[in-house]
């Protein structure tokens, strides 16, 4: 059956690869272990409207953001002109711009904007021009 | 379902290949080339379900462009605008990895070339070294996948996760029309750079710099402007050293400066921006002011238009950059109202337009953007204009040469 024979096999894979004892277990590099919000993959979700998972949660990067400037200002306190000390920063600059890009998308995400999206044809996402 | 090995298709059978990359950061590169089709098309008939066919766009070849800048300097706010431009909005790749960096339109793709960083965030702690040096980055893997797309071969691009700092399982990226390499150093490796049709740099002056980051974090806890500046200042070897050379490269830089119209103004609000346009560039012909190659000062605002403070002030002209012939537009202060815009679009020539307005076109419908009631969005929306325009003679000049055997 065409729909059957369609379903990609990666996902369960990936699953069986986790959970196989034997191999190197790195749960944080796992796309669904890492995050409880979105420890569900999308075939089992049921209903008509579904929100697309957080892409990432803002308070989680902000925690971020603020425990690596510490540590950047540690990181300088022996030798500021040091690798390590540019390192840190240059990690305050990486997480302070994942920060900001998950503002502008938290901002954009309207759960109906979502649906039309994937559904343009449904009623509920008719638009009207007079 | 006879797949013929010279057709421009690829096969492959992602079950085999999603799995050695947890463990082994370096095996990053997987092609699915001729070779591999063939051995993967013996197994095909026990796993029809999970075998992925990717074609690249028939003949016509994907065309590259590059936009270099540093981080947090309006990259994205650019693709918006220059995807905005062919049409359509660019997406994340549907069912992929939600931390994904990738957007796909109809006609473009944008990658992100933190995705082939070689040493991830505890990696360059541990040898302490920035994204910004290249020791940080595997340019052989960005050559061989951006050289794999542009012979319409698909690729299995790693992603890197500006969340948890870690190298992701790799993604899928199928050869667009038009693919955009965008960050830190597109121009930096020569035969990366060769690979290019197009390239930009945004250039955004100390001061801007500053002014930016302290309104993108000063939100943000634990950041002061002390934070914002040490950053700054320890990130600024490295951009010197490895990001700003390749501005030489470029065939478009957008610089961005503080107005010179309010004396001693340092908040901001007010830009001077300039868009040097290279000279010779095939297929990209520079947007001028009133005549081609003269200089010309011009402040619109007067008797038959009234700007607010600080007004608005115009340069255009012919310079050198690094050696290179190149023309200079600039555009000093901010647009206040619509009919500002469509006063200066209609006095600006070689616009690339495909009707009368379409620049202002373009700039209302993204107000939201950051940038778009002065020159950074002005000269974003020209640019992609102009690329649109390199897109379109590249074409016409395949279609127009005679269809050559293929091999």
């Amino acid at each position: 059956m065409a729909t059957i024979a369609g379903v990609n096999l990666s996902t369960p894979s990936v699953f069986a690869k986790i959970t196989d004892p034997k191999s190197k277990v790195q749960p944080s590099r796992s796309l669904w272990l890492n995050n409880p919000s979105r420890k569900r993959p999308a075939q089992f979700r049921t209903g008509r409207m579904h929100m697309q998972p957080l892409r990432a949660a803002p308070d989680r990067i902000s925690e971020k953001v603020e425990q690596s400037i510490k540590s950047a200002e540690e990181a300088c306190e022996g030798d500021p002109a040091s690798g390590e000390c540019a390192a840190a920063w240059d990690e305050v600059e990486e997480l302070s711009a994942a920060a900001s890009h998950a503002r502008e998308r938290k901002k954009d995400s309207d759960p109906l904007e979502a649906y039309c999206k994937d559904n343009p044809e449904t009623d509920e996402c008719r638009t009207y021009e007079d | 379902m006879a797949i013929s090995l010279n057709s421009p298709c690829s096969l492959y059978s992602p079950t085999k290949t999603h799995l050695g990359f947890f463990n082994n950061q370096r095996q990053l590169a997987v092609f699915y080339n001729k070779r591999s089709s063939s051995s993967s098309s013996s197994s095909s008939s026990k796993q029809r379900g999970c075998l992925v066919i990717t074609c690249s766009a028939g003949d016509s070849q994907t065309i590259v462009i590059g936009l270099a800048a540093d981080s947090g300097c309006g990259k994205s706010t650019f693709m918006r605008r220059l995807t905005s431009v062919f049409g359509g909005a660019a997406e994340p790749p549907k069912g992929g990895n939600p931390d994904s960096n990738t957007l796909i339109s109809e006609t473009t793709t944008v990658i992100c070339l933190d995705d082939y960083h070689s040493l991830d965030r505890t990696g360059r702690k541990e040898k302490g070294v920035t994204a910004l040096d290249p020791r940080a980055n595997n340019f052989d893997l960005m050559y061989e996948q951006v050289k794999a797309m542009k012979d319409g071969v698909s690729v299995e691009k790693p992603i890197y996760n500006h969340v948890t700092g870690l190298l992701d399982p790799p993604e899928l990226i199928k050869p667009p029309k038009i693919l955009v390499i965008e960050g830190l150093h597109p121009m930096y490796d020569a035969r990366v750079r060769e690979l290019l049709d197009f390239s930009i740099y945004l250039d955004i002056s100390n001061e801007v710099k500053f002014a930016w980051k302290i309104q993108r974090d000063m939100t943000e806890r634990g950041h002061s402007l002390e934070s914002i500046k040490a950053s700054i200042e320890a990130r600024k070897p490295d951009f010197d050293a490895y990001i700003d050379p390749q501005k030489q490269y470029a065939d478009a830089v957008i610089e961005v400066l503080p107005t010179q119209l309010i004396p001693d103004d340092n908040e901001g609000k007010v830009l001077r921006v300039r868009l040097i346009m290279k000279e010779g560039v095939k297929y990209f012909s520079p947007v001028y002011l009133f005549d081609e190659g003269s200089t010309i000062e011009w402040i619109p605002c007067g008797r038959k238009l009234t700007c607010s403070y600080p007004g608005i002030k115009f340069s255009y002209g012919p310079d050198a950059y690094f050696g290179h012939e190149v023309s200079i537009l600039e555009m000093d202060g901010k647009f206040d109202r619509l009919d500002e815009l469509i006063y200066v679009e209609s006095h600006l020539s070689n616009l690339s337009t495909k009707f009368y307005g379409e620049v202002t076109q373009q700039m209302l419908k993204h107000a939201d953007f950051p940038g778009s009631n002065n020159g950074t969005g002005l000269f974003q929306t020209i640019v992609g204009l102009k690329i649109r325009d390199l897109y379109e003679q590249i074409i016409t000049s395949k279609a127009a040469a005679p269809v050559e055997a293929k091999a």
